[in-house]
């Protein structure tokens, strides 16, 4: 158990890429941490190099108080689960899950034992000797956890833990691995680019982006106020509405309509400065009929989402997306008018993409 | 429920249509005369390979051997002339030795290479494997053997068999590497890093994870290198004087009579011990691990 820091990190490959840039980030011991963003944005290589599988250009890595830098990743106690699972295909299950134990030199007969209690926890007792070529992807996955927590590392690195199961498993694993952890209570960082993994599993969550985070926070912060125009895009399953205008007084122009400027920013926004209104579907109200404070336009797509439609209006070059609920949906080029929730409203500053006003949810706040 | 109607008809339109050109009764002439002439060619190819495996199984218990193939006048007196000469089976330990000897050294070596030429990026890398390649055949190959005896001559390992061990290694290793790195390569890296995190020193990931993985790899090599050295006559002949010293391939060539001609009786009988331990390696390894060219990992 130790806490994760680290100080002013920079990971920078050949020909100046800067795969992570200069990058201070704390996790608590305990914490079950996510990082999150799309493929390319350094989050592996953050993982890594924690792990100590890269090596640091700038800056400091420590575990639990310690720099680790310059430590190899045997020495730094900690375990990681690859997306891969990097079974080893010549060993059976419990030689598998026995193997941190056999690299620090204990006695057969005790590793073994120690194996198949960890195999035990996590439910993998009638399959201990099986090759893993002979087990499916979740049984697989499972022996890679019960090879990480048989080392009873400080820390866990999980790379993608989920992204080779199917999509049923994938739900199940999910709650198994929040479950798994905070039982054992080991300080853990899985890097994901599924938003939803992260906001359904993470204690906290760091959105990445280009080597940089974005923004930190738990997923609930993450997801009612992002802090940004990138986390608020990324963040969701179905992507936010950021619809350029300019604040006028009171209200927000956005082409050549005109909403309500929420009451929290009137002081923070110019008259006249370019804003990004912005505003989650599942936070707008849709309604058939003229509605005050709306936008409005015409249904050009209707998608199914289950309980609910994602229903898309077109006015004058501007495309709105709003969830309605089941029963409710709009035909296929019906008028509607949509109104904004209040305080689930966020106003960017065109110019930088950053939020402006508080960064807190006011539900936190309050 | 048309379709599912449809589909049998479909069915036996397809086999009426196929019938006439899959019956063999009907062949026109010319098929049947390609037809035979293919079977004579291949009648031809297989007689001219099999008459002297058939050389080599009957004549070792001819009375009367001979250049041809004929049905033995059944006896062992061959065997036992080969067992009256002093080197015959010496010869044949001093084989295995040479043999078991360069492929311990080519499979340690080579697996040691090719891991490390797998994993450790170094420019030109790809160029330095194919330079080795090309030039291994010239080392246990004709031309450099002059160079080669003199530099043994320095190094004082004329006649000896540690000396001949090393020059069949040198020669073999390239080759070696070059299969053996294909199977290093299949090997993901996750494996190692995996075993790294754990707390394993390379040698350490070489051991229980590397070489268990591409152990069909090494098979192949250990095998293809003893019959490699089996085989050889050149380095052994130049390097090895002392008559107990030489392998067999080597000690065949003193089977003459005093008149001068080929002493078929032994020749052929020492022929047949000769090839005996090389099939059966292949046998057991091939039965043992498989053989395989290229590497891969079932999962």
């Amino acid at each position: 158990m130790a806490e994760i820091e680290l100080v002013g990190l920079s990971k920078v490959y050949p020909g100046d890429v800067r795969a992570v840039d200069s990058l201070d980030l704390k996790i608590p011991d305990h914490e079950f941490f996510a990082l999150l963003g799309p493929s390319g944005c350094g989050k592996t290589t953050l993982l890594r190099t924690i792990a100590g599988l890269e090596a640091v250009t700038e800056g400091q890595v420590r575990i639990g108080g310690e720099d680790v830098t310059g430590l190899p990743p045997g020495k730094r106690d900690l375990a990681m689960v690859f997306q891969d699972y990097a079974l080893f295909p010549h060993m059976t299950v419990v030689d598998n899950i026995a193997y941190p134990l056999r690299v620090k030199g204990q006695p057969k007969d005790e590793r073994r034992k120690t194996a198949s209690e960890a195999g035990d926890e996590l439910s993998l007792g009638g399959l201990m000797e099986r090759r893993p070529s002979e087990l499916s992807g979740g049984q697989q996955q499972r022996v890679a956890l019960a090879r990480a927590v048989a080392c009873r590392p400080r820390v866990f690195l999980f790379d993608e833990p989920l992204s080779n199961l199917d999509a049923r498993l994938r739900l199940e694993a999910r709650s198994f691995l929040k479950k798994l952890q905070k039982e054992l209570g080991v300080t853990t960082v899985f890097v994901t680019h599924d938003q939803a993994e992260a906001l359904a599993m993470a204690d906290r969550i760091a959105v990445m982006d280009k080597g940089k985070i974005r923004q930190v926070g738990t997923p609930k912060e993450v997801f009612q106020r992002p802090a940004n125009t990138f986390v608020a895009n990324f963040i969701g399953s179905t992507p936010m509405n950021l619809l350029p205008g300019v604040a006028a007084g009171d209200v927000v122009q956005i082409a050549g309509q005109e909403l309500p400027l929420p009451d929290e920013v009137r002081d923070s926004v110019a008259d006249g400065q370019d804003v990004v209104f912005g505003a989650r579907p599942e936070y707008l109200v849709f309604s058939p009929s003229e509605a005050p404070d709306s936008l409005h336009g015409v249904v050009t797509v209707v998608e199914n989402l289950g309980t609910a439609a994602l229903v898309t209006l077109e006015a004058e070059g501007l495309s709105v997306a709003v969830t309605v609920p089941e029963g409710e949906e709009p035909e296929l080029g019906d008028k509607g008018w949509v109104t904004t929730t209040p305080g689930r409203v966020l106003i960017y500053a065109a110019e930088d993409g950053e939020l402006v006003g508080s960064k807190v949810p006011a539900t936190t706040a309050a | 429920m048309t379709t599912v109607a449809a589909e049998p008809n479909r069915g036996s339109a397809v086999s009426e249509k196929r019938a006439p050109a899959a019956s063999p009764s009907i062949m026109t002439p010319r098929q049947v005369v390609g037809r035979i002439g293919f079977y004579t060619v291949i009648a031809l190819a297989t007689a001219f390979f099999a008459l002297p495996m058939l050389w080599l199984l009957s004549t070792p218990f001819d009375d009367t051997p001979g250049l041809s193939i004929s049905v033995p006048d059944l006896t062992l007196n061959n065997f036992r002339d080969l067992l009256d000469n002093p080197y015959a089976l010496g010869s044949l330990v001093n084989s295995i030795v040479l043999a078991v000897g360069t492929a311990l050294l080519v499979v340690v070596f080579a697996a040691l290479a090719s891991y490390s030429l797998s994993r450790v990026k170094i420019p030109g890398r790809d160029m330095l494997l194919y330079a080795l390649l090309l030039l291994s055949s010239i080392v246990t190959g004709t031309a450099a053997m002059v160079p080669i005896f003199l530099m043994m001559f320095e190094l004082g390992l004329i006649d000896s068999q540690i000396g001949v061990i090393m020059v069949l290694s040198g020669g073999l290793l390239p080759a070696a590497i070059f299969i053996l790195k294909d199977f290093v390569d299949t090997i993901p890296k996750s494996y190692e890093e995996s075993a790294r995190v754990f707390g394993a020193s390379s040698f350490q990931i070489l051991r229980h994870i590397v070489v268990p993985v591409i152990r069909p790899g090494l098979a192949t090599i250990a095998v293809w290198t003893v019959v490699n050295v089996w085989g050889n006559f050149l380095v052994p002949f130049i390097l090895l004087r002392d008559t107990d010293k030489q392998p067999a391939a080597v000690l065949m060539r003193t089977f003459y009579t005093e008149g001068g001609a080929p002493n078929l009786a032994l020749i052929s009988t020492f022929s047949l011990l000769y090839s005996i331990p090389v099939v059966l390696m292949y046998l057991f390894v091939s039965r043992k691990y498989g053989f395989r060219f290229h590497g891969g990992i079932k999962s």
